[in-house]
């Protein structure tokens, strides 16, 4: 274990924006009520504050003259590797990074990126759970979490294809867009790649898969590792550039959104001119713009429709007001909001990397709870999502606990409600 | 003991070293974050950042007195919620309409306001004291408060209740003299301001940084903050 | 030759028996109860004062056995507003009669006699009542540079205090210069101004503070020492308890919009014709101890506040250092100078500078560049 190289990173990480905000923290434990893993399992070290502490120890022992002296007095304690053990299962088994805790703070703090800021120092000090670990070695020398190696991912398109009977553009030069799906979509969800496809077409999009940038989950930025980040984002640029598209175009992925959409610019060099979008809010401009047309009530008679935000594409993404807008065409009477919702809404509980970390489950079947609350409360019968992350936790879990709820897509919604 | 010389040094001399060391301990850790180097974002906006800390400042400002419902804290743990309000709401009325304390003010900006009628004041320093008392039951048996709290959490409480007790007890003439209330009342003022730049009372300084960095990082999003 | 009595010399001047036992009462009320001289002065019926009947009776066996007490009043550095608010004083039949008791052997305002002629009268007094004599002080003494800031016939006050307190039986310090150094020690008190009690520390030092002291305190503490051959109980700062236990907040008539939160703002707003508290206008009557709310001055007319002025705390250590007399009591004694206020913001900025500098040279040097020289670093390596 390298705790050095931990503290190093918590002492590169911050700047005054961290400095602030950790100033600001008074301590006054609100953002435990936030968090979905605290709500569900009452586990105070659930607490977003104290998922924190590492960081603002390692702040203090380190920048702050107080903090030096308490350390020198013996006080305070350093870091140690036990502790960095202790914190990789609060912030990798317990935190989705869904950023709820910086909508209570009284203080205003943006808590969600200093809890990703941990995660950083924890994976220089390489203490990811095995599991997470594993899954990003794949990624790096696969180029996929999934196992979707080149061949896979030839043989999946190619079926996809022939099962929906759609057009799926690959390595087109010259085109417009360049899309990007997630593994999980690929071997989980394809039905999703040929909505979207169908979507796309039926829109008159210029659009290209592309063989090289053919990954968009980004399982660095779940351990935290900015190398590693930068790396997979690297892939889809120079996709990007090599095929010349204006734009890429997220799918049904949160995390990746996050990172290539508001992180990327920020810690690398994004090529000029590349636009980042997801496929909820283009789903919006194509309804808004006429470019695609829903049959309006198509969803009415299935019993209620509710929309689940995910943490990534609505709290932090921004695309609030496009699924709804959809849904309101697709299912007038039969939508019904959860509360809370927007950007208010509790966390699914899989993300952040969270679902592929077995020891995890108890406390992410816990959180579902919450969910499942929700859903019966507006007497859900389908749960829309924007989220494939989101939508694998939502599959597992209402398996698990045996719930009586239709999981959908979002995109595949629109895509089997549009109008000839 | 002669009270009144103590209270002339709690008035006098301590106070104006209390003053100092609390401007230049403020002002030592605002340089100390302003200068700790700041990444400029290079993020294209999809919404505007300013209207996000506009809006993050406004949402601050009127949520707790009016809509406190739309904040799960609210209900999820009302007692932090409601005696966290009511406590800097009572504390702030009666530091800046109480008329000793506007004359303080007065007395160091060069000008003064009206004030409340002292029974109003009263009321709301008696609530603030019965809500700080609240926090302080609340960090005793919140699970998480219990974890997260240190001998600066518990110092951060007495130092600040001190002030607040001496001057109601002050106001109202009970247990000891006037002279002698007073210089306590003072001599724990003195005692917090320099106290404020050491400890995290000195949140209403960072308030603003994290409240403005909050709303900048949603308002870019376009996402309420 | 014995010295004849008071009484004596009282029914010498024509005063009857009846006359004596009235003006008795009337000592032991000025001497015990704080209300009574006024309370008797105006005539009321006898059994609201019957608690001064004992007290009467001790007066008056005192007086009846007594001889008239011999008193040496020195001036230092006063203005002898003490003296002429005693002689001024509206309770004529109260001074006059304490004035019959006592004999003034010395006193350099008001005495006919000056130069050598009662400075040898001065000596002749206390070498004739050695021990027995009492010292009333009034005005501060410097002690800077041996005391040459105040000389009277070539001897500096220091001197002549020392001398005179030597063969004194009490010391009575009236005023505030004389008990707590008053107007000559205020800051920067370039003579090195002190108080009686500071400097006579083998003697028993009654202070009377005020400025001036109230006439009525003066003398029934005199009175005290006369009937009863002793100094009235004193508190922590030698005062007599009987005059110096309540603050003027304490009796102020002012005092219930004190409570209701009522308070003049200027002196000619309404709150002012309101006779509304003058709190906010520098009152210092909750600090300050004295007997002003109750005797009053003027044989009970007024005081300060009543007549629509804020208290200064004139019977206080150093008020006239304690903060601004027309500056609420709340604030601070001393504003802040702007500068030290710059200082301590500038020693704030350099000390934070130089930290956050070493907190920067903490981090990693890629950490502090653009992103673009990352790169090119990163691609380097």
């Amino acid at each position: 274990m390298k705790t050095q190289e931990a503290i190093n990173t918590f002492v590169k990480e911050t700047g005054g924006w961290v400095a602030a905000q950790l100033e600001a923290c008074t301590r006054c434990g609100m953002c435990a009520e936030a968090c979905h893993f605290y709500q569900a399992t009452g586990n105070p070290e659930y607490a977003p504050v104290w998922k924190l502490e590492l960081l603002r120890r390692a702040y203090e022992q380190r920048f702050t003259i107080s903090g030096k002296a308490r350390l020198a007095l013996g006080i305070d304690k350093p870091i140690t590797d036990a502790d960095l053990t202790h914190w990789s299962t609060l912030l990798y088994e317990a935190c989705t990074l869904c950023n709820k805790c910086s909508m209570v703070c009284p203080m205003g703090i943006d808590i969600g990126p200093l809890l990703h800021n941990v995660r950083s120092a924890l994976s220089e000090a390489e203490v990811v759970p095995l599991e997470l670990m594993a899954a990003v070695n794949k990624q790096v020398t696969e180029g996929s979490p999934l196992g979707v190696t080149d061949s896979v991912w030839d043989d999946r398109m190619e079926w996809v294809a022939d099962e929906w009977e759609v057009e799926l553009p690959i390595d087109v030069k010259g085109a417009d867009m360049l899309v990007v799906f997630s593994s999980i979509e690929i071997m989980k969800f394809p039905e999703n790649i040929s909505a979207i496809a169908k979507i796309l077409n039926k829109a008159g999009e210029k659009w290209t898969l592309s063989r090289q940038g053919r990954e968009v989950v980004n399982f660095g930025f779940y351990e935290g590792s900015e190398k590693r980040t930068k790396l997979f984002m690297q892939r889809v640029f120079d996709a990007a550039k090599a095929l010349g598209v204006k734009r890429v175009l997220v799918t049904e992925c949160g995390h990746a959104y996050d990172a290539l959409r508001w992180t990327a610019a920020n810690i690398m060099d994004v090529p000029a001119g590349l636009e980042v979008i997801h496929i909820a809010g283009l789903i919006g401009d194509y309804v808004r713009s006429g470019r695609i047309k829903l049959k309006p009530g198509a969803y009415d008679n299935d019993g209620t429709i509710t929309f689940h935000d995910a943490c990534k594409i609505q709290r932090r993404g921004g695309h609030i007001k496009e699924p709804r807008e959809v849904l309101n065409i697709l299912a007038p009477h039969a939508f019904k909001e959860m509360t809370p919702n927007k950007e208010e809404a509790i966390c699914c509980g899989g993300g952040g990397g969270v679902i592929a970390i077995k020891a995890a489950d108890p406390q992410r079947y816990a959180v579902f709870q919450l969910k499942i609350d929700q859903m019966k409360k507006v007497g859900a019968k389908t749960v829309a999502m924007t989220c494939s992350n989101c939508r694998l936790q939502f599959t597992d879990s209402v398996k698990h606990f045996n719930v009586d709820v239709k999981i959908a897509g979002l995109s595949q919604m629109v895509a089997d409600a549009l109008e000839d | 003991m002669d009270w009144n010389a103590i209270l002339e040094f709690a008035r006098g001399t301590f106070f104006q070293v209390a003053l100092l060391v609390f401007v230049a301990g403020m002002v030592y850790r605002l340089a100390r974050i302003l200068l700790l180097g700041w990444k400029p974002n290079r993020v294209t906006a999809k919404g505007s950042r300013l209207g996000g800390v506009g809006m993050s400042f406004l949402k601050g400002a009127i949520i707790w007195p009016f809509i406190p419902w739309v904040k799960n804290t609210a209900s999820r743990n009302p007692v932090i919620y409601i005696a966290g309000g009511i406590f800097h709401f009572g504390l702030f009325t009666v530091i800046l309409l109480g008329t000793a304390h506007m004359l303080v003010w007065k007395s160091l900006l060069g000008f003064g306001w009206p004030t409340l009628p002292l029974p109003i004041v009263d009321w709301l320093s008696a609530i603030a004291i019965a809500a700080m008392i609240g926090l302080f039951i609340n960090r005793l048996i919140n699970p998480v408060l219990k974890l997260i709290s240190g001998p600066a959490e518990w110092l951060n409480l007495l130092i600040v209740f001190l002030p607040m007790v001496t001057g109601y007890i002050m106001t109202h003439h009970l247990f000891f003299r006037y002279e002698v209330l007073f210089s306590l009342h003072m001599l724990a003022v003195d005692v917090l301001l320099i106290w404020i730049p050491l400890s995290r009372i000195s949140h209403f300084m960072f308030y603003f940084f994290s409240k403005a960095i909050h709303g900048a990082e949603f308002g870019k999003r376009a996402v309420t903050p | 030759m014995t010295e004849p009595t008071i009484y004596q010399h009282l029914l010498d001047q024509g005063l009857s028996r009846r006359e004596f036992l009235k003006l008795c009462g009337v000592l032991a009320g000025a001497m015990g109860l704080r209300c009574a001289a006024p309370v008797l002065a105006s005539g009321l019926p006898a059994h609201l004062v019957n608690d001064n009947a004992s007290a009467a009776e001790a007066v008056a066996q005192a007086l009846e056995s007594k001889p008239r007490l011999p008193v040496i009043w020195l001036e230092f550095q006063d203005c002898a507003g003490c003296s002429e608010a005693l002689t001024r004083s509206q309770s004529p039949t109260l001074v006059d009669l304490v004035l019959n008791k006592i004999s003034i052997e010395y006193h350099e305002t008001l005495s006919a006699a000056a130069g050598f002629q009662i400075e040898e009268n001065k000596q002749a007094i206390m070498k004739k009542y050695a021990g027995k004599y009492a010292l009333v002080i009034e005005g501060a003494i410097p002690v800077a540079d041996d005391g040459i800031y105040c000389t009277i016939g070539g001897r500096s006050s220091l001197d002549l205090l020392k001398e005179a307190a030597a063969g004194a039986a009490a010391i009575i310090a009236t005023g505030n210069c004389a008990t707590f150094g008053g107007l000559p020690k205020a800051n920067p008190n370039p003579t090195g101004a002190k108080g009686v009690w500071e400097i006579i520390t083998d003697k028993p030092v009654v202070n009377i503070p005020g400025c001036p002291a109230i006439p009525e305190v003066f003398t029934g503490v005199l009175a005290h020492f006369l009937v009863f051959g002793a100094l009235p109980e004193l508190d922590h700062l030698n005062r007599p308890k009987t005059f110096y236990a309540e603050t003027i907040h304490d009796r102020c008539l002012r005092r219930p919009f004190y409570e209701a939160g009522k308070f003049a703002n200027t002196f000619d707003d309404e709150g002012a014709r309101q006779g509304w508290c003058l709190y906010k206008l520098g009152c210092k009557g909750p600090t300050t101890y004295n007997s002003c709310a109750t005797i009053k001055w003027q044989a009970g007319l007024s005081f300060p506040v009543q007549s629509g002025h804020p208290c200064l705390g004139c019977s206080e250590p150093n008020f006239w250092d304690g903060g601004g007399f027309y500056q609420g009591q709340s604030a601070p004694v001393i504003r802040p100078a702007l500068a030290g206020v710059g200082v301590a913001a500038i020693a704030g900025v350099v000390l934070g500078a130089g930290v956050a500098a070493a907190n920067r040279a903490q981090k990693p040097r890629d950490a502090e560049k653009p992103v673009a020289a990352q790169q090119n670093s990163a691609a380097k390596e």
